[in-house]
């Protein structure tokens, strides 16, 4: 290398450049300028699911549909953690997809979203009433309007191992939140193993925490989305979380991401867990003699016998104002969702359950065995709940039973109240989590705590009362 | 012939070079700089595109917000402590790189990786470094017994849990933002000292002077014009960068340990939906910054034309 | 005694050095290989097999998911943004090297301080203008946002460099004959290649860097960069698919820190080039 070029070399490698970027936008934009006059396009913004199956499963699923209807669907695989910045950005671009799938109430988009109370109404017309809590996750009351479309929904058991909890006399896991308090501080203390919960930032730590203040009869917001944080029963929760802390816990669990509470199961370091079976899923797959090992409990109780979980994953479906043109299509496509939903629950590998328990089970060949005697989605639900069929060979029977009757237990973020934008906010930047860390941490008292995070909360919900989406008084 | 003549003029061309990047720099950054801070005065949310213009009450809310008062120190430890490590140590690497040794390729190209990483993969990487159950680092110190029995030097817990603990956690991330920055800094320096008169240290190293004062009395002053910018520029990258942040801790431990400001306006607007607080919390320190960047490159702009 | 002594210091400090980078990049390569079930004991060695290696993770990244196309895509972009960068970047520094004067310098102060305003929030905004370009889903929305962080950094860099060539090579070329934009390309240019050289492969590094901008305007998973793309198919909610996520990230920083190494030389003598007054 001489470090000079002759003029004539220089003139030559720049013309090919240019070459190259005329014929660029060619090839890299060939894709998605094809559109056939007389076919539609139907756009879906999918997160990449927790189970790749299911993926595997819908896309082609899609691709069915859409020849059956006569039009060209194209879905789009997002990481969860980024559907908020993407459509965030269609909507300051006022272009994007037909159909965005959520996994948590986007109630602050409504202003963004068509109204789907046609749609909603229809669904309950064909397919039975709604669960509750998944109503409440896409309908704003304040506003009387659907900004969303809730198919499914994730349970949020607790997953224990049972040879630890057996050594310490409870075989059946724990029941109450006393239980878990008193018996997993055994297994530390004796065998050596931690629990599981996490007051960390993030999605796992929001939902435990929420858990907790639900099963001590308190929580962020009233039915009338009031601010009710600030009472003595959520201080008595926030020291029972140090207590389980000091007792049960180390500093890890300040430092979790979603994956971590997993992977201290799989790794044999939990006794505890909260979790949908995902966490089991993969255990299942990587280490089998752990999975074998893995039961579940339903939702704890707290001292007055209320017992709360969240909801893990919430599918919220909105279509955007600026597909308007398309949503007949996408309102179809959703009904037709639902009314295959054992596929889904099927593919999702039990992950997803159905908003619409009462849908009929088609007929004819599903993809699976089909269950005698099933009519509806209950059915088929309870069946695969009493044996699971993704089950280990050699795996103990009925492992899922407990969470059979899980939508009675389960709740919609923001409960007893609606999901809203103020609840979203409290959940997305983690006020609960901090709440209970700033305690555990010994750096504030629990009184303290409360009123700091309860002011806080107040702030969030005034703000997006001012923004017409949140009703109650300031 | 007349258009060559044109070119030859100095108040043709000057401009005419010119006009492309800053008709570009325009649309590109000006535009939705100026809309970011329309949304700093408005009450505009993610889901809600018309906003109204609610004056400074946004700026107003997040002073009073103890998580951005934190936040604003941890960006300003971030990123001084960052800095001064990657200078300090970043010498020390270009003086090794200078010599002349077996083996020099591959070191060269170990040392280079984590600047060409992808930071998200690498931070990625580090997630699992860092792991609070199976952190390679633990499990080193556990083999050598520094770690997991009641006599070791560092406790008898099993983990160090690096992301847990709120000053350890501060520390990993800096460590991790040395680490992908070192590389680049090592380059430039290095550059730096090539270009130095070797007379110049030499006399300085009969005069006696310290390996630290030659380093900032001597070496780094030399160096401003391109150092100058090159630390401008690794600071502002430094305060405006949440990618490392955001994958390690989301800001965490709880309550807010290692929330700088890049994470917190993201958090704030991307996750909680309040754009416009968010475009407040973003813009809140432009102008400082923009005042001490525009006197060091004054500076710089002054060495060079000397 | 003291050689010695100065030797060991020599090799513990390269040592250290060496450890520090690299350390995270050899546990990259052991997971790339290691079962998950092995990786999954927290009792195993991390720094070496305990159950046979696999090519499992391998297989997935290659076969299985769309990392071959994040890789060609991230090429894709970063070779048109090194060519718009130095389209953009080498008149305007030659311009406040050389001909601007006041007002030049304001303006080159101005266009640094564009790294002040952070990419967190400013996706936004732009993602109006790429929808009035009609560029969403498109490599060409990346092409024409990446150089406003490389362009600021790279006119200043070469700026020094300019100045440091004595005016009056250029002035030789103009009385030869030479209108001022041929003696720019005849003279000038050709002596500034080693800082053009640095030019490229920095602009390089920034844009496979990228992540924010790549997840607001690209989301057909056949067009993703590499950062995007990786997570999207191997972060799963909270599952992590730690093999081929490392695998993938080492193999992705090999090529580039190849680049750094063969053209370390180079890059060192167009940035001291700048230095020397």
């Amino acid at each position: 290398m001489t470090g000079r070029i002759s003029r004539r070399r220089f003139l030559r490698t720049t013309g090919m450049g240019t070459v190259g970027l005329a014929l660029g936008p060619a090839i890299l934009t060939s894709g998605c300028t094809k559109k056939k006059a007389a076919r539609r396009t139907l756009r879906l913004l999918q997160w990449s699911h927790f189970v790749p199956r299911y993926d595997k499963w819908f896309d082609p699923y899609c691709k069915k549909w859409g020849e059956e209807h006569n039009v060209d669907v194209i879905v789009d695989h997002i990481s969860l953690s980024d559907l908020r910045s993407t459509f965030a950005s269609e909507v300051a671009a006022g272009r994007g997809h037909d159909l965005i799938e959520f996994i948590d109430p986007p109630s602050d988009f409504e202003p963004s979203v068509l109204d789907l109370s046609d749609l909603n109404q229809e669904a309950v017309k064909r397919f039975g009433a709604q669960l509750p809590a998944t109503t409440k996750s896409s309908y704003n009351p304040f506003t009387k309007k659907y900004y969303g479309f809730c198919h499914g929904w994730t349970i949020d058991p607790g997953d224990y191992r049972k040879s630890l909890w057996e050594k310490v006399g409870m075989p059946d896991g724990p029941r109450t939140w006393e239980d878990l308090l008193v018996y997993s501080a055994r297994i530390k203390s004796q065998l050596g193993v931690q629990n599981g919960i996490g007051i960390s930032q993030e999605l796992d730590s929001n939902m435990a925490e929420r858990a907790l203040l639900w099963s001590f009869d308190t929580g962020t917001q009233d039915e009338g989305e009031q601010v009710i944080l600030d009472n003595p029963k959520t201080v008595e929760a926030v020291k029972y979380m140090t207590e389980l802390y000091q007792k049960t816990l180390t500093p890890e669990v300040f430092s979790w991401n979603p994956a971590s509470n997993n992977q201290l199961l799989i790794a044999g370091k939990a006794s505890y867990i909260l979790n949908s079976i995902s966490a089991y899923r993969s255990a299942q797959k990587d280490v089998p003699e752990i999975a074998k090992d893995v039961f579940f409990t339903p939702a704890l109780k707290g001292p007055r016998g209320s017992g709360w979980a969240c909801q893990h994953v919430i599918y919220v479906s909105v279509i955007p104002t600026f597909a308007k043109a398309n949503a007949d299509l996408a309102k179809q496509f959703l009904l037709d969702l639902c009314a295959n939903y054992d596929r889904a629950m099927w593919e999702s590998e039990l992950y997803a359950s159905p908003s619409f328990f009462n849908a009929p089970v088609p007929e004819g060949d599903r993809g699976y065995t089909r269950v005698e005697g099933a009519k509806i989605l209950r059915d088929v639900f309870n069946a695969w709940f009493a044996n699971d069929p993704y089950a280990l060979p050699g795996e103990a029977k009925g492992k899922l039973l407990p969470l059979q009757d899980a939508e009675k237990w389960s709740a919609n973020v923001g409960h007893p109240g609606p999901a809203s934008p103020a609840e979203g906010e409290i959940f997305g930047t983690f006020v609960l989590p901090n709440m209970f860390a700033r305690v555990a941490q010994g750096k504030q008292s629990a009184e303290e705590s409360v009123k700091q995070a309860a002011a806080e909360c107040r702030k969030i919900f005034d703000k997006w009362r001012a923004q017409g989406l949140v009703g109650g008084k300031g | 012939m007349k258009t060559k003549r044109l070119l030859d003029r100095d108040e043709v061309l000057g401009p005419l070079c010119l006009l492309p990047v800053v008709i570009y720099m325009a649309l590109f950054i000006g535009f939705p700089f100026v809309m970011s801070f329309v949304y700093s005065i408005s009450n505009v949310t993610i889901g809600n595109p018309h906003y109204r213009i609610v004056g400074l009450q946004n700026f107003i809310a997040i002073v009073e917000d103890p998580v951005f008062r934190k936040s604003l120190v941890n960006t300003c430890i971030f990123t001084f402590v960052s800095i001064s490590i990657v200078i300090v140590l970043g010498h020390i690497l270009a003086e090794l790189l200078r010599r002349e040794f077996r083996g020099k390729w591959v070191v060269r190209f170990l040392v280079m990786l984590p600047w060409t990483a992808p930071i998200a993969l690498g931070a990625i990487g580090f997630l699992w470094f860092l792991d609070s159950v199976f952190s390679p680092i633990d499990w080193l110190l556990r083999t050598w017994g520094l770690l997991g029995s009641p006599d070791s030097l560092f406790g008898a817990q099993s983990n160090l849990y690096w992301l847990g603990r709120p000053e350890l956690a501060m520390t990993s991330v800096i460590l991790v933002h040395v680490w992908r920055i070192l590389p680049l800094a090592a380059v430039i320096l290095l550059a730096g000292m090539n270009a130095i008169p070797r007379e110049i240290i030499e006399a300085a190293q009969v005069d006696g002077a310290g390996y630290f004062r030659r380093l900032f009395h001597i070496i780094l002053p030399l160096l401003f014009p391109v150092i100058g910018v090159t630390i401008l520029f690794a600071t502002f990258f430094t305060f405006t960068d949440m990618t490392v942040v955001w994958i390690l801790t989301k800001g965490g431990p709880p309550p807010n340990s290692t929330q700088v400001l890049a994470s917190l306006a993201f958090l704030k607007g991307i996750a909680g939906g309040d754009l416009a607080q968010a475009a407040a919390v973003a813009l809140f320190f432009f102008p400082v910054l923009a005042g001490i960047a525009a006197i060091v490159l004054r500076l710089v702009k002054k060495a060079v034309v000397t | 005694m003291k050689r010695f002594l100065a030797r060991s210091g020599f090799y513990g400090g390269l040592t250290f050095f060496v450890l520090f980078a690299a350390a995270p990049f050899y546990i990259m390569l052991i997971t790339m290989f290691k079962r998950n079930h092995d990786l999954l004991n927290p009792a195993n060695n991390p720094f070496f097999f305990t159950e046979p290696p696999t090519l499992d993770h391998v297989k997935l990244l290659f076969l299985q998911s769309l990392y071959p196309e994040f890789l060609l895509n991230t090429l894709l972009v970063g070779i048109a943004v090194v060519a718009i960068t130095l389209v953009l970047a080498v008149p305007a520094a030659f311009s406040l090297a050389r001909i601007a004067g006041g007002w030049g310098q304001n303006l080159a102060i101005g266009i640094f301080l564009t790294y002040l305003i952070p990419p967190t929030l400013l996706f936004i905004p732009l993602s109006r203008i790429i929808s009035l370009f009609g560029l969403e889903d498109s490599l060409w929305s990346l092409i024409l946002v990446y150089p406003t962080f490389t362009v600021p950094f790279c006119t200043w860099l070469l700026m020094s460099f300019f100045k440091s060539i004595p005016k009056d090579i250029e002035e030789q070329a103009l009385i030869d004959g030479c209108s001022r934009v041929g003696a720019f390309f005849r003279v000038l240019f050709p002596l500034a290649l080693p800082g053009i050289v640095t030019v490229i492969v920095f602009a390089f590094t920034l844009v496979a860097n990228e992540y924010i901008y790549a997840l607001a305007f690209i989301q057909d998973s056949a067009k993703k960069t590499i950062g995007i793309g990786m997570t999207t198919e191997l972060v799963r909610g909270d599952v992590f698919y730690w093999g081929p996520l490392m695998g993938g990230a080492l193999i992705a920083s090999i090529p580039e820190a190849l680049l750094y190494t063969f053209f370390l030389d180079r890059i060192v003598a167009g940035l001291a080039a700048g230095t020397t007054r």
